[in-house]
């Protein structure tokens, strides 16, 4: 905090406390307004036609006949829109529509616009493709090699290879050469994917004025925004954004969507507005999920159960698209360097594409499948050692203020605080190897970005997030911004840092909904970067606006701004009650001579990390820590499990709404739980066998354990008011605590998740076929 | 019935006539017909809960309800059960508490919850976890809804 | 999603409904509590262009502790105490219907004759089409178990079992008048996924009738599934007997559903314990033996070889916590 910041020293009003949410009321009363709550004066339908085969090139189509049909106001194929787009810049290889061939099933092939629904699909039932089908591959192992129809043009050499990282810091071999243990974990992960309740919809206005408005289910307004103007080839000023209520995203909405582009391509051909509400099932093909994942984590100690290298490789399941990929191979290998020192590194990270639904960014992107690995190995470490798990990890907790050897800044860290905590409040102890046969806790621990230092794009050179704040006469106070609200509480938190900077009721503080013509630009909620970056640029815009309201209490008092103290919804001379300057005194004051009072704050990261290929992937400008104890109750002869309490220890700095990150811990552990215990994308080949909420097993509120929240991290030095992220760090430790308990209640080891109980019943017959006792069973 | 095409029912305690052919669902003829958004699309097939109204007071999947079966019927939506002034002591709650996280799936609690304090005025824990499990949310990991309808059932109406 | 259009019918007699099933012959459904027709037909599964609509038919709804009108709805079942203290079994499996959502909707005779189930199948047109479709609609081949005639689809109700082991009957109405089959007879035996129903053209399912010689049998119904909530049963187990003051077996009866194109009984295998007591290896026997005939195949969530095992436990648990006399 610098010298000039008069809010570093107040204590806290609003922030700290359980602040409910501020649209909290339209919610539970079906107000907030959802995109497809919206409906435009004649408005079309759109429908997709998606592809039926995994791999096939589209040699013709005819349209003649779904053109013809009454009531079709418009049908699409990819050539019309052929630019290539995607999250990143360096792969744009997603297309609207799909040009030339078919990369899965589900790959949208043509886009109608009806109507009536059921006319858009009949249209869909009448467009005829000749096409040519082309090898199915379904393993990224085989994609690994040589392949005779590459899925992407842009593979490598000949291969279905998307992306490869290979780094390597220090000496691993000479690391593993003096080890005194080694451990291997071989992980295997089904693909998961967010299931927000709200499935993807869009709507797109094209209008008589040459503009293009599109209300869109999104987490990234922004970069929508950049990929509808690069696609449909008009300048982003002639395109508004806006962003209704949205029903979860969890990542899933965090790339631009070939839907949304082609619903808006739709509204540019018919001159209407179009609406295009996806099915269920249509959003299990979007995915964009968690990578299906195998992972080998080699990890090597010395006698003291000091670590002295990772050697970890991962080969990562693209699916189709690149979305996020090139993060999320860099993520499975860097997200490993904390929480703990790791002197010596060695990655090698593949992601392949395959002819699936694409993979992307899922909460806790990048740090979840490599996390379980390595924790895993940590309580095989710990056995073979002799040492409890907890006293393992602090001998190897990173130190605050320290740098890792992959040049990753680490600033704030109560890691240690989060084993102390998670240990004397689970009963450790008295429970670690000491319950009966089919009981067990184990211990899990994670570590996460706090918002990635790097934006996506590097050009034009703008800070991460903008706040814009205007008070007129009335005094109720406009927060602008495009930071994407997606129920994590993000508006909440931006009107409660105004309130809590302006020493005001949280009432007068209105937060507007997204709109790029008016929203300055935030990246969006990805990254868990939203409190971070949003809150400084938020902060810093409040303090601009106290200023000016505090030059005009002082001059209603007669005394110099430095005089003046700033309480609640008024002003005195510092040190006295009395004479006061109310709220609105002051603003009308301020305003006389300039109208309406207007601030602009904004918060740029710091460039950070070393000078090597992709030294920017994984760094923030702060990271969460987390250790969490799961208690577990395993019924021996079924397989089946519970998970009767889960201890949650975490580090997001200080924190700003009680209430929200305690909800973001809960949401997070149910989600990691299902994970775990049978949420899993189900191939044939690469046909997605259960597209439905019915057979993507989302665990059920019985299988809910009681959390215990703790949480214990000091200010970050950076944060706004000392704050870090809470939205997505909090669900990677669930999963290899539940992993380790089911290792102390029944002595078997699971490396690949979804462990369901037929897994369970499996491994418990295979360790005793090999005769080994636990627990005396 | 008739064969006019058309349903005649109480909504929100007031009678309502629509046009409304056989196939029409119920969810649609709320949503897109009478533009009572409140009740939610989520998945369409019965899974999700978010589309639950109440139909002669108990929760029920609109999604998989022909609209003109709710004929001389009543049916309440979450708009019905939403006091002009101020919030209901489930809604309450759901605020004061974090019970709502994305608030897709909250309207579809909100039924559900109002059913329940209604025929069990102080449910245990386990009735709570039952009556809501076929509410799904991905949000709030179910604990703060528990918590919340707890807290309703112990504050006054 | 949209259903197509359809013609809708609601007869308010069972004469009335019998009739129209005459006339309609092989071009409708019967709509019960919709919670599995609707859903089937918004995934274009087997549309018919008439629906007939059950709920106006006064005979068909309303219960006792004899008879369950087909209509009767799970949900008001599941809140009538007497009738879980009389059939602890059935109240078991009421329970684990689906969600308490589907509960209020859903029906006796709809889960009686529900659909039966497969990965396959139970996909949208789509998704379906992509692989040729299956024998069970629209096409000529199994995906689960590849050739051309059986199919393998799951029997899904959990009532059933739990019915049946209360020697339940059913009233059937139809263009000849009505019969009265032990609810055994319901389900074919000698039949696949596809012809699974004894049920001639246009008869009609009209109430399940409980004989009082089996009522207050001590009972339970174990279903396995991956969640608490929501699932189709992978398995149900459903037990139901007697005991004398000494332990001794008086009546014993097991079936089980969840695992085959019908849900079936072992009354070869339950006969011969009656007078003796059960004690862990004769319980661990029966389950052995059960789960020797039963044939799970991979068409659900969990893999068939840990279904067949989980045969052997559930029915060794089911008959364990019958005869403690598992309060329902």
């Amino acid at each position: 905090m610098t010298a000039s910041d008069p809010v570093a020293d107040e204590p806290l009003t609003l922030l700290g406390g359980r602040i409910p949410y501020v649209e909290g009321p339209l919610k539970v009363t079906g107000r907030a307004e959802y995109t497809d709550d919206i409906r435009r004066p004649n408005q079309l339908v759109g429908r997709l036609l998606r592809s039926p085969w995994p791999h096939a090139r589209l040699v013709s189509v005819d349209l003649r006949e779904a053109r013809a049909l009454p009531g079709v106001a418009a049908v699409l194929t990819g050539e019309r829109y052929p630019t290539p787009f995607g999250v990143l810049p360096i792969t744009h290889d997603e297309t609207a529509i799909a040009v030339g061939k078919a990369r899965y099933q589900g790959d949208i092939i043509a886009a109608v616009a009806a109507e009536d629904e059921r006319t858009a699909e009949l249209a869909l039932e009448k467009i005829r493709f000749e096409v040519a089908p082309l090898p199915e591959y379904a393993d990224p192992e085989a994609g690994t090699r040589t392949v005779a129809e590459p899925i992407h043009a842009r593979g490598l050499a000949g291969t279905n290879i998307q992306k490869e990282v290979v780094q390597h810091f220090g000496d691993v071999d000479a690391a593993f050469a003096k080890a005194a243990h080694q451990v291997r974990v071989r992980g295997s992960f089904a693909g998961v994917t967010h299931a927000f309740t709200e499935p993807l919809v869009t709507i797109a206005e094209a209008t008589p004025d040459g503009r293009l408005t599109v209300w869109s289910a999104t987490q990234v307004p922004h970069y929508l925004h950049r990929a509808l103007s690069e696609v449909l080839g008009l300048p982003m000023h002639r395109i508004r954004v806006v962003k209704p209520e949205v029903g979860g995203g969890f990542g899933g909405k965090s790339d631009p969507l070939p839907h949304e582009i082609a619903c808006a391509a739709l509204s540019l051909e018919t001159g209407r507005p179009v609406k295009m509400l996806l099915d269920r099932e249509d959003v299990f093909y979007t995915n964009h999920g968690r990578h299906p994942t195998r992972n080998d984590v080699r990890i090597a100690v010395d006698g003291d159960g000091r670590i002295l290298a990772y050697d970890v490789e991962a080969l990562i399941d693209g699916g189709a698209w690149s979305s996020f990929g090139t993060v999320t191979t860099y993520y499975n290998g860097v997200l490993a360097m904390g929480p703990y020192r790791v002197p010596n590194f060695r990655y090698r990270g593949r992601r392949v594409y395959t002819t699936k639904p694409p993979s992307g960014a899922m909460r806790a992107h990048g740090g979840t499948n490599i996390r379980y690995s390595i924790e895993v190995a940590l309580d095989q470490l710990a056995e073979r050692l002799g040492l409890d798990p907890f006293e393992l990890r602090a001998r190897n907790a990173l130190p605050p203020n320290s740098t890792t050897v992959n040049e990753f800044r680490i600033t704030s860290t109560s890691f240690l605080k989060c084993l102390e905590a998670a240990k004397r409040a689970s009963g450790w102890s008295e429970k670690f190897r000491k319950l009966p046969f089919g009981r067990g806790v184990g211990l899990g621990c994670g570590f996460y970005i706090s918002g990635s230092n790097s934006p996506i794009h590097f050009t034009p050179k703008m800070p991460q997030s903008t706040v814009h704040l205007k008070v007129d006469m009335d005094g109720g106070i406009a927060v602008h911004s495009m930071q994407a609200d997606i129920g994590q509480g993000s508006n909440t938190l931006l009107a409660a840092i105004v309130a809590e900077v302006l020493h005001v009721d949280l009432a007068r503080v209105h937060v507007q909904r997204v709109d790029s013509d008016v929203s300055p630009i935030d990246l969006g909620s990805y990254s868990s970067r939203v409190t971070f970056m949003m809150g400084n640029a938020a902060r810093s815009a409040a303090l601009q606006l106290r200023a000016a309201l505090v030059a005009g209490a002082a001059t209603l008092l007669g005394i110099p701004p430095s005089e003046v103290e700033v309480g609640h919804e008024r002003f005195t001379p510092r040190g006295r009650a009395e004479p006061a300057v109310t709220f609105e005194q002051a603003l009308h004051q301020a305003m006389e001579k300039v109208g309406a009072l207007t601030a602009t704050g904004a918060y740029q990261t710091r460039p950070a990390g070393g000078s090597f290929k992709g030294a920017r992937a994984g760094t923030a400008p702060a990271y969460s820590f987390s250790a969490y104890v799961a208690e577990v109750d395993v019924d021996v002869e079924t397989g089946d499990y519970r998970v009767p309490k889960v201890w949650a220890a975490f580090d997001c700095g200080r924190v700003l709404n009680r209430l929200a990150v305690e909800g973001q811990i809960e949401g997070s552990v149910h989600m990691g739980l299902g994970q775990v215990m049978g949420e899993s994308m189900n191939y044939r080949a690469s046909r997605m066998l259960n597209p439905s909420l019915l057979e993507y097993k989302i665990p059920a509120p019985q299988q809910m354990p009681e959390v215990e929240i703790l949480l214990v991290g000091d200010a970050d030095p950076e944060g706004p008011f000392g704050a870090k992220e809470a939205g997505e760090g909090p669900l990677i430790a669930t999963l290899p605590a539940v992993a380790n308990a089911l290792y102390d209640a029944i002595g078997c080891r699971f490396t690949e998740l979804p462990i369901t109980p037929d897994r369970v019943v499996r491994a418990l017959e295979e360790r005793r076929k090999e005769g080994r006792p636990w627990k005396g069973a | 019935m008739g064969s006019d095409d058309r349903v005649s029912f109480t909504l929100n305690d007031r009678p309502v006539q629509a046009a409304c052919p056989p196939e029409r669902i119920l969810l649609d003829l709320l949503r897109e017909e009478l533009r009572l958004t409140g009740t939610k699309r989520g998945c369409d097939l019965g899974t999700c809960g978010c589309c639950t109204v109440l139909i002669d007071g108990r929760p029920t999947l609109s999604c998989l309800t022909l609209a003109r079966l709710v004929e001389a019927r009543s049916v309440t939506t979450i708009e019905g059960v939403s006091p002009a002034q101020g919030l209901s002591a489930v809604q309450r709650a759901f605020v004061e508490l974090g019970a709502t996280q994305c608030g897709f799936c909250t309207p579809g609690f909100v039924m559900t919850a109002t059913a329940l304090l209604r025929e069990h005025p102080h449910p245990s824990r386990s009735e709570i976890e039952q009556a809501i499990s076929g509410n799904l949310c991905r949000c709030t990991g179910y604990l703060a809804i528990v918590r919340a309808i707890e807290s309703a059932a112990g504050s006054a109406p | 999603m949209h259903l197509d259009p359809f013609e809708l019918h609601r007869p308010t007699s069972v004469e009335e409904t019998v009739g129209l099933a005459r006339s309609l012959a092989g071009r409708f459904d019967y709509l019960a509590g919709g919670t599995d027709l609707l859903p089937n037909y918004k995934m274009h599964l087997n549309l018919r262009p008439h629906l007939v609509a059950l709920e106006a038919v006064p005979e068909l709804t309303g219960h006792s502790l004899e008879r369950l009108g087909a209509m009767s709805r799970l949900a008001d079942l599941e809140r009538d105490p007497a009738l879980a203290a009389a059939w602890p079994a059935l109240a078991d499996a009421l329970r684990e219907v689906a969600t308490p959502l589907v509960r209020a909707s859903g029906t006796v005779g709809g889960n009686l004759l529900v659909e039966t189930r497969c990965f396959f199948f139970n996909q949208s047109y789509f998704w379906r089409a992509s692989l040729g479709f299956c024998l069970k609609a629209d096409g000529d081949r199994c995906h689960v178990v590849p050739q051309k005639t059986t199919c393998y689809a799951t029997f899904s109700g959990d009532l059933a079992p739990a019915l049946l082991v209360g020697d339940a009957e059913v009233e059937i109405a139809g263009p000849t008048g009505r019969r009265r089959i032990p609810l055994t007879g319901l389900y074919d035996a000698g039949g696949d996924g596809i012809r699974r129903l004894t049920l001639q053209p246009g008869e009609l399912l009209v109430a399940v009738h409980l004989p009082p010689r089996a009522r207050g049998r001590r009972g339970r119904y174990l279903k396995l599934r991956v969640r608490p909530a929501y699932d189709f049963p992978e398995l149900g187990v459903a037990v139901a007997g007697r005991w004398d003051g000494d332990g001794r077996v008086q009546e014993l009866r097991l079936a089980v559903g969840g695992a085959e194109p019908h849900p079936r009984t072992f009354d070869d295998l339950t006969a011969p314990l009656e007078g003796q007591r059960l004690n862990d290896a004769r319980r661990a026997a029966l389950g052995e033996e059960v789960a020797r005939r039963v044939r799970p195949v991979h068409n659900t969530f969990l893999v068939p070889e840990y279904r067949k095992k989980m045969v052997a436990v559930f029915v060794r648990r089911a008959l364990a916590q019958a005869e403690e006399g598992r309060a329902a």
